[in-house]
């Protein structure tokens, strides 16, 4: 432990006892947790209907009795076992999985996936260790994607107006209408996200090559269109480069959260976590600057994060280019610049990054195309291209252009379409002015959507064709030039829907073509010869096996074609917008989880706690603690905030420290129609609640436009306090670890410096056994074989929560909804503990994993009166639900706040949503403990099949599924007993240390100290 | 007066209830015995008594998987293709079909001669389980071949009983002194580990 240990603290509410207080920390208008845990409190005990009498008492005890002397002499309920009519061939045995190598789905980056199916059905989603992207990890969205396929209220079948019809109908119907378009020479349009499916795109250019006047529009919901077009400015290609994370020593991202929503978050957060993984012999970590108005997931790991306003942006990025070009030697006009008080600190970045030329990185999110090509000049300056982008094999994950859309619209609101095909879009819910847009939409002659549901533009379809969910259908996927891989489907289609590539072919041919001859016949034709020319030479057969196993083939690049630079479109933005002086600069940006809202009816997303702000089951507005005070709000407050030309949108205040004190963050993504649904979400008891309405409120009407492109900051915005609460569901001080207020603080989270590590090499370590003497504990509990044990990286962690989403689809984690949320009583085995250090205006912070810590000594084991929680002699601290009375002393006398109980039964009375449960982990009841396992299914499992085939169990064939899906290679899991094994050589490492070290718990999992660059400033 | 009447009466049926729940009364959960009808009447003494035919030819999943499994259709006819009569019909010159095996064809939509019907769709047999474990306990069947338990250490004397029982209490407590046993004598000559940790079962 430290001498001075610095002061963490997780909330706004919470921070700083040394008298650095705001408002907020009056507690005249205490912010929310604390006196709504009183509310709550006073619901459960002051509700007449929850008072127990003696008799009623009695009475339910005698019931208990008599039943459970019924139960003695009773069967349990007769079972059928049903047998296959024909032995599957491959070696199929029921109860043992089979994994198919596949694609996700579940947004533009596509990282590769091997698909668990457990009978015949999908259990669980894993990433693909082949993949060379995403390398074996995926996100929390890709995780939680196998939820939507057992959701009951996708649309089941095609439907023509409304009412349900059957596929013939419907395609005779939009047959006969598209080719009375096409006899007229009618407009048709086709519109969809992204396309990366080679073999789609195919199928579209075919279906519209049949039509005079036809053409395919693409839109990102969340679109990046300026990237693509100052590609197209400066290097005459309309192209989105690779970023390579994993060649960068010195990053400079301009608002770009490409840790968390931005492109392609698992390969972008494994290649930079590859440079800052800590090698103790000699340590250093790449440098990380952040300039962002809000606190972004990225932010929070920057080394060095400046504060500006979304208005200064384009300014402040022509001052490094500035900087960077007098590092460079260059003299460019640049009198007409209006001064920056950050130009001390950009010219110090500009200096970093021209001394790491080749090794450095410059990216922006804005939507600006001028700061995107002063971006691009940048990246040339530092010899960035080549080097840490790639043009050569660019990204095919963003290719949307709002330029086109812009276009689209306005042939829209002129009439001039007749028909439009929406596939995978929802421009309704996700574009600014989405009542004109709709207007449009009703006077069209044919308006046809793939949508999964009835959504805000699918309700206005004539046609609604359904499309699979992926892990039902067959398609394709090429997310960067070259790499290509294959979506098959682990189910057959759960409902009466149709893949994308079917109903294009219905439509284009007459009849549909099932969609794998579709994709096999392209790859045959178009992807082979490339696999050919990058020098396979198998037969296509085997090239087309061996991919389908794979899951993945890397084949030559596309061709693209750029030009040299041009110099001549840079073009400096002179001084910074101005804000009028009550006006917020309004953000938005994507949350993980619901991105742009594609997955608003996931539940396992609603309930994943956000990584910075900690806040489930909402969107809401972020301000500054300055701001706040200013404002006179506090958590929890709802707030109108209004701009020229959009409705105003009421939302609850969020006190976000960090986040600049001109702006409001809002997130996209909520308000989806039909989320009311999840009013219903927990246990049954509170169903007689009043309806909650929406999840979260639509902020897509904010979304402004400037040349053509959607832009997300900027807009000025007045803020009203309407005097109205609304309780936000946030996590971020449930379960803490802190101590009271006024009290030392604990070694919970510990960080060093790069330097104090350096010094510390080679220096032997200290002692970490702590004190037998006054050990409450004997030493009776020997592990001479495996020792399980986990290690934590905290500083290649990122706080990005795909472990939270994998745990939950591992062990059949529940769903409690927000009201129990609220009460504290969310279930995730693992969780993220988010703590802030230094100021409120520039904190700084480390996101720490947390979860059953499985203590040598444990202090639950103590407590339990009936032994339902135990040490196994593997080193496992076990919780046995069939034991368990639900005492809740374990839970009480946990230093590290992981148990979780179980207050009810949550629903699971919907059959097929009950289908996504894993098979080897037991749903558990009401009234029982539950916690982390470290995957005890996995190691037992692993334990027989390697015993079955005479082997030892090898270092690394057990994974935990947080650990599995981690993109950052945080988490390490095995056995502590075996020297050779990964997890002990790191804990020996000189930066291992164990929570609360000094209560002698001796947990099984070490974590390794944060290291920070440490000198002068952040970082 | 009366009131003896009332006190023997009373005394009278409580010894009698004592008496009925001692003789009915198991554990919760403990099936002991149970043989139920089955849609055929398959017998494991003929197959495997008889017939010797060995366990996994049909429970293939017992030593690759967790469930040993119920056989598929097409693994019945195997022998069953040609095999259409009883046993005891077996020694005429022109025996008739089985009408249990009549069952196993109708399902497959098999005609007289063992041919599709067209239009017909198959339907597989529902038996009726028979060993039931609760679900929060997670027994491997691969586990216990790997260490050469034999199929009758748990399933009993199956090639004596014409329709299959439940040989075993299958309680916890029987697996638990069996864990225990195999740890002081190993099985089958050789040592073993057999876990008695919770998590060995239940998780």
């Amino acid at each position: 432990m430290p001498e001075n240990p610095k002061h963490y603290w997780m909330s706004a509410a919470n921070s700083s006892p040394t008298g650095r207080s705001h408002q907020v920390m009056n507690p005249a208008n205490a912010s929310s947790p604390s006196s709504n845990t009183e509310s709550v409190i006073d619901e459960v005990n002051g509700d007449p209907e929850f008072i127990t009498t003696r008799r009623s008492f009695l009475k339910a005890a005698g019931f208990t009795f008599a039943a459970a002397v019924a139960a003695g002499c009773s069967r349990p309920p007769e079972l059928r076992s049903i047998p296959y009519l024909q032995q599957p061939e491959g070696g199929l045995v029921a109860g043992r999985p089979v994994l198919y190598g596949s694609t996700c789905d579940a947004c533009e980056a596509r990282c590769g996936l091997l698909v668990t199916t457990r009978d015949g059905r999908p259990v669980k989603i894993e990433g693909n260790p082949d993949h060379p992207l995403s390398g074996g990890s995926t996100c929390a969205v890709g995780q939680a994607s196998i939820l939507g396929l057992y959701d009951g209220e996708r649309l089941q079948y095609p439907t023509r107006r409304g009412q349900r019809s059957t596929w013939s109908d419907v395609d005779k119907e939009i047959a006969t209408t598209l080719d009375r378009i096409r006899q007229q020479g009618g407009a048709v349009r086709l519109l969809t996200p992204t396309i990366t499916s080679p073999t789609t795109a195919a199928l579209i250019t075919a279906f519209l090559g049949s039509f005079k006047n036809a053409r395919h529009v693409s839109y990102d919901p969340i679109s990046t269109s300026a990237v693509l077009d100052a590609h197209a400015l400066t290097h005459g290609a309309r192209l989105l480069p690779r970023y390579r994370f994993d060649r960068a020593d010195v990053i400079v991202s301009f608002d770009a959260d490409f840790l968390g929503t931005w492109i392609s978050p698992v390969e972008y957060t494994r290649g930079y976590t590859s440079r800052r993984r800590i090698d103790e012999r000699s340590p250093s970590k790449s440098y990380h600057v952040q300039i962002e108005s809000r606190l972004s997931l990225t932010g929070s790991n920057a080394d060095q994060r400046l504060r500006v306003s979304p208005g200064e942006m384009g300014h402040i990025v022509t001052h490094l280019a500035m900087g960077l070009s007098r590092a460079a030697g260059f003299q460019i006009d640049n009198a007409d610049l209006a001064p920056s008080p950050l130009e001390p600190a950009l010219d110090a970045i500009a200096k970093r990054l021209w001394a790491a030329r080749g090794r450095a990185l410059v990216i922006s999110s804005s939507q600006d195309v001028r700061v995107q090509v002063l971006c691009n000049f940048i990246n040339r300056e530092i010899g960035a291209y080549g080097a840490t982008l790639d043009l050569e094999k660019p990204s095919y994950q963003r290719q949307g252009s709002d330029s086109e859309l812009a276009e689209l619209r306005a042939e829209l609101a002129r009439g001039d379409v007749q028909a439009l095909i929406v596939a995978g879009a929802n421009p309704v819910y996700d574009l600014p002015d989405a009542a004109t847009l709709a207007k449009d939409l009703q006077r069209m002659p044919l308006l046809v959507s793939t949508a999964e549901r009835i959504d805000e533009t699918a309700s206005l379809a004539h046609f609604v064709c359904p499309d699979h969910h992926y892990l039902e259908s067959w398609s394709d996927a090429e997310p960067v030039s070259g790499v290509v891989s294959l979506t098959q489907p682990a189910i057959l289609p759960l409902h009466d829907t149709r893949s994308i590539l079917e109903s294009l072919s219905a439509w284009t041919t007459g009849t549909p073509r099932p969609a794998l001859d579709v994709v096999r016949d392209h790859w045959e034709n178009e992807i082979y010869p490339r696999a050919k020319v990058s020098g396979s030479s198998d037969p296509f057969e085997r090239f087309w096996s061996r991919t389908l196993e794979h899951g993945v083939a890397e084949i030559a690049p596309r061709e693209s074609k750029t030009r040299p630079f041009d110099l001549k479109v840079v073009q400096q933005v002179l001084r910074p917008e101005e804000l009028a002086p009550n006006a917020f600069s309004l953000v938005l940006y994507s949350k993980i989880g619901m991105f742009d809202g594609r997955h608003g009816h996931n539940a396992w997303l609603h309930e994943l706690p956000d990584p910075v702000t900690k806040v489930t089951w909402d969107n809401y507005a972020c301000f500054s603690p300055a701001a706040a005070g200013r404002l006179g709000i506090a958590d929890g407050d709802v707030v109108r905030v209004a701009a020229d030309g959009a409705p105003p949108l009421e939302l609850p205040a969020f006190i976000q420290p960090g986040q600049h004190d001109a702006t409001v963050a809002i997130a996209l993504g909520y308000g989806r129609a039909g989320t009311d649904r999840f009013a219903k979400v927990g246990p049954p008891w509170f169903e007689a609640r009043p309806p909650v309405g929406l999840v979260g409120a639509n902020a897509s009407p904010f979304v402004t436009t400037m040349d053509n492109r959607r832009r997300y900051s900027g807009l000025a915005v007045t803020v009203v306090k309407t005097g109205r609460r609304h309780p936000l569901a946030s996590t971020q001080i449930h379960h803490s670890l802190e101590g009271m207020e006024g009290q030392e603080p604990r070694p919970i989270v510990q960080e060093m410096t790069l330097a104090e590590l350096a010094a510390a090499s080679g220096l032997p370590q200290q002692s970490r056994e702590s004190n037998a003497e006054g050990d409450l504990w004997p030493s009776d509990h020997p592990s001479n074989g495996h020792r399980w044990g986990m290690s934590i990286d905290l500083n290649t962690c990122t706080g990005c929560s795909a472990c939270v989403i994998a745990c939950q689809s591992e062990n059949n984690v529940p769903v409690v909804g927000q009201d129990e949320v609220r009460r504290k009583r969310e279930m995730h085995w693992i969780r993220i503990d988010r703590y802030y250090s230094g100021s409120d205006e520039e904190p700084e912070v480390a996101h720490q994993p947390m979860m059953c810590q499985h203590c040598e000594n444990a202090p639950c084991e103590t407590v339990c009166p009936v032994l339902a929680t135990v040490h196994s002699d593997e080193g496992l601290n076990e919780q046995i639900y069939n034991r368990c009375v639900g005492t809740r002393y374990c839970a009480n006398n946990c230093p590290y706040k992981v148990r979780r109980f179980n207050w009810f039964d949550y629903p699971h009375e919907d059959r097929l949503q009950n289908l996504v449960f894993n098979p080897n982990v037991t749903v558990r009841s009401r009234g029982v403990m539950e916690k982390c396992t470290m995957c005890v299914q996995r190691i037992e499992e692993t334990r027989i099949e390697t015993r079955r085939l005479g082997q030892p169990i090898a270092d690394g064939a057990i994974k935990t599924a947080c650990q599995q899906v981690c993109p950052a290679d945080a988490i390490v899991f095995g056995d502590l007993n075996d020297p050779k094994s990964r997890v002990a050589a790191l804990a020996e490492s000189n930066r291992a240390y164990r929570v609360l070290e000094d209560l002698n718990t001796k947990p099984a999992v070490r974590y390794l100290k944060l290291v920070r660059h440490g000198g002068k400033g952040r970082g | 007066m009366h009131r003896r009447i009332i006190t023997v009466g009373l005394a009278t049926a409580l010894a009698l209830s004592l008496v009925t729940l001692t003789i009915a009364w198991r554990s919760p959960g403990n099936n002991q015995g149970y043989a139920p009808v089955q849609p055929i009447d398959f017998s494991h003494k003929l197959h495997s008594g008889e017939m010797q035919i060995p366990c996994v030819y049909c429970h293939l999943g017992a030593e690759t998987s967790r469930y040993a499994g119920i056989p598929s259709l097409s693994t019945c006819m195997n022998c069953h293709r040609s095999v259409t009569s009883s046993f005891a019909a077996q020694k005429q010159s022109n025996p008739a079909e089985s009408p249990e095996l009549r069952k196993l064809y109708d399902s497959l939509a098999f005609d007289k001669a063992l041919k599709p019907v067209a239009g017909k769709l198959p339907k597989p047999i529902a038996w009726k389980k028979v060993h039931q474990l609760p679900d929060f306990v997670y027994f491997d069947h691969r586990a216990h071949i790997t260490a050469a338990v034999t199929c009758k250490t748990c399933h009993g004397p199956v090639e004596t009983m014409d329709r299959m029982r439940q040989f075993e209490t299958l309680s916890m407590g029987w697996c638990v002194s069996c864990h225990r046993d195999a740890n002081q004598t190993g099985v089958a000559g050789k040592p073993v580990h057999a876990s008695t940790d919770c998590v060995t079962c239940h998780y």
